[in-house]
Order: C-alpha cells, then sequence, then structure tokens
C-alpha cells in the first residue's frame, strides 16, 4: 500500500495530509487550471505587459513539494492535473462523523493511519452529530461502521442491567 | 240468685194467704152450723165474705201491703248489695283479667315487636356484612388490578429504558461532561476501532459501489 514501495518503478504521486476531501481535491485543481490559465497567457502577451502569476495556496504548496513538481514544466502541471483527476474519480471516499468539529492534527492523523492502512489516496467527508457523543461513525460506499460511544453504550447494556439488579437487590 | 230469693218469698206470702183462706172457711162452717134455719150455702158465704171483710180490712191490707214493701225492699237491697259486691268482685276480676290480658298482649306485642326489630337489626347487620364483603372483595380486585397495572407499568419504564438506555447514558454523559470529551483524547479508541474494522472496511472499498 504505500506510495514508494518499489524505488526503481516510475514514482507514484502522494497526496498531502492536508489534503482531506473531495473538495480539496477540486480546490487544487481549479488551482491548477488558474496556473495553467495564467502560463498560457504569460506565454501569450508580448513585452512590456504585466502578468500577474497566481499565489499557490498551502495545499498546492504541500503536493508540488510532496511530488517534486514544478509547474512552470507544462509535463508537471499535467500530470498533477491527470492524477488529482484520477483522485477525484477514483479514490475511496470515507464519511466520518464526530460529535464536534475535529482539529487539524486529530485530521492528519486520522488521514495518516486512513492513508496507511487502508489506501494511500483515501480521502474524507466530516460530518457533525452533535448528540453522538464520543467516538465516530464511519460510512463507506455500502457499509456504515457505528465507532460511537453510543453504540459501546449499547454493547455494554448488559453489563449495565446486571450492576443495576445488582445494586436493586443490595439495597 | 235474686230470682230464687223473690220466688222463695212470693211462695211465703201464698202459703200465708192459702193459710187465712182456710181459716176463714173453717170459721165461717162453723157459724153456719150454730144459726140452724137458715140457707146454708147462702150463710155460710155471706159470712165468709162477711168475716173476710172483717180480717182483711184496708188497715191489714195495707199492713200486709207495707210488709211486703219492706220485706221486698230489703230483699231488693241485700240483693243490690251482693250484685254490688258480686259487681265489685267481677270488676275487680274483670280489671285483673284485663290486666293480665293487655299486660300479655302487649308483652306478646312487644316480643314481636323486640323479634321484628332484632330481625330488621340482624337484616341491616346482614345487609352490611354482605356490603363490606363485596367492598372488601372490590378493594382487593382493584388493589390487585392496580398492583398488575404498577408492575406492568414498571416493567414497560424498565424495558423503554433498557432499550433507550445507550441513549439516555449518551444524553447524561453529554450535559455531564460533554464540553469536556476532546477528540484528540479519542483518536486512540477511534483509531483502534478503526483498526478492528479494517478488513471490511477495505473490502467494502475495494468491493465499489
Amino acid at each position: 500500500m504505500a506510495p514508494n514501495a518499489h524505488p526503481d518503478a516510475e514514482r507514484t504521486p502522494e497526496l498531502p495530509l492536508l489534503i482531506t476531501s473531495p473538495v480539496d481535491v477540486g480546490r487544487l485543481i481549479r488551482e491548477l487550471e488558474q496556473i495553467d490559465e495564467s502560463l498560457l497567457q504569460l506565454g501569450l502577451r508580448t513585452g512590456g505587459q504585466e502578468v500577474k502569476m497566481p499565489k499557490t495556496s498551502r495545499l498546492m504548496d504541500q503536493t508540488i513539494e510532496l511530488n517534486d513538481l514544478n509547474l512552470l514544466k507544462p509535463g508537471d502541471r499535467s500530470a498533477l492535473k491527470q492524477f488529482l483527476i484520477i483522485v477525484r474519480q477514483t479514490a475511496p471516499v470515507l464519511h466520518v462523523s464526530f460529535g464536534a468539529d475535529p482539529s487539524v492534527v486529530f485530521a492528519e492523523k486520522l488521514m495518516t493511519w486512513l492513508r496507511q492502512e487502508i489506501h494511500p489516496f483515501t480521502l474524507i467527508t466530516i460530518g457533525l452529530q452533535p448528540n453522538m457523543g464520543g467516538g465516530c461513525i464511519v460510512r463507506t460506499t455500502n457499509h456504515e461502521f457505528d465507532f460511537s460511544l453510543r453504540r459501546h453504550f449499547d454493547e455494554k447494556k448488559n453489563l449495565l442491567i446486571e450492576q443495576l439488579a445488582a445494586a436493586e437487590q443490595a439495597a | 240468685m235474686t230470682i230464687w230469693w223473690l220466688v222463695l218469698i212470693l211462695a211465703a206470702l201464698g202459703s200465708v194467704g192459702v193459710a187465712f183462706i182456710w181459716v176463714a172457711v173453717r170459721v165461717g162452717n162453723i157459724g153456719a152450723k150454730a144459726r140452724p134455719g137458715s140457707n146454708p150455702d147462702e150463710t155460710i158465704q155471706d159470712r165468709a165474705d162477711h168475716d173476710v171483710e172483717h180480717i182483711f180490712d184496708a188497715d191489714f191490707r195495707e199492713e200486709l201491703r207495707n210488709r211486703g214493701r219492706l220485706h221486698f225492699e230489703k230483699i231488693i237491697g241485700e240483693n243490690a248489695m251482693f250484685l254490688q259486691q258480686d259487681l265489685r268482685l267481677t270488676t275487680s276480676q274483670l280489671n285483673e283479667y284485663m290486666k293480665t290480658e293487655i299486660t300479655a298482649k302487649l308483652t306478646e306485642e312487644f316480643d314481636k315487636y323486640e323479634q321484628s326489630i332484632m330481625d330488621a337489626k340482624q337484616l341491616a347487620i346482614d345487609s352490611i356484612q354482605k356490603t363490606n364483603v363485596a367492598i372488601d372483595e372490590q378493594r382487593e380486585l382493584m388493589s390487585q388490578e392496580v398492583q398488575k397495572q404498577i408492575v406492568l407499568e414498571k416493567q414497560e419504564m424498565a424495558k423503554r429504558f433498557e432499550a433507550n438506555m445507550a441513549d439516555i447514558i449518551n444524553h447524561y454523559v453529554l450535559a455531564a461532561v460533554g464540553n469536556q470529551i476532546d477528540l484528540s483524547d479519542q483518536l486512540e479508541y477511534i483509531l483502534g476501532e478503526l483498526e478492528a474494522n479494517k478488513q471490511a472496511i477495505i473490502e467494502d472499498i475495494n468491493s465499489g459501489a
């Protein structure tokens, strides 16, 4: 599953941990298209006319840095765009619901585990269920995995009933 | 008793009258034998009439009448006295009898009345006892029904509590320490759960939509 399992083979692009959702991928694709458009206009303009280069986002910076790309090269841009489109189309998307909005650090740790253990291009969409308490609920394409505190309580219900019965008998 | 006395007195008066008549006849017969030459039948008859008139003159008859009246009054008085005594005795006996009878009758009526009251009282007591028994039975039934309903309600509440226990505890935990639960603290638990279900997640992803 590791992206660099075979050093001799053609290097497989990677997704930075900050790119977590399909929205982020779409945003990168649009940004890349803007860069393409800017560089195209830069090539078409004659001298004396100023062309503003678009500023790259942090996500884009991490992406090109991680994959050792040069966006001034049309080939790299094309390859990155192709890669992002493939990712958007084929990457497994998990919907994860939490009781509260997760922090960036938390999301990074979670993405690290998911991309190491599940799939290198795993994307997630984050939802909020304030009444869930602790834990999370993970929905894949065909299945839902309930890791919430409520499910945990439900599983341990008999234990609580036994404790209540014991307390009642003791009383 | 009074009638017999009256009859006896009348019989005595009659005997006295007959004796006088017989004496007069005997005296007349003797006079006729003393005057020979006249009609004996006429003479005797005349003499008898004369002697009767002579003996039983108006004074004598008045005397006899007075005596008879006095005797009669005496007898009447005595009889009246006896009658009064009898009447008093009878009245006394009648009073005693009436008193006894009335007392007996009243006693009997009072006994009946008392018996009726006792019967009515017993009937009322029986009725009250039956009512009390019925009320006790109804109360017992109602108590049992209420107990049954309470047990059912308790069981239903326990069932609902057991069915929604996870939600209740979850709600309680959220309300009690919800603000203190940080996702970072749960990372280990979440990763553990993901690790436990990793194979299922991979299979589901690989199987595709």
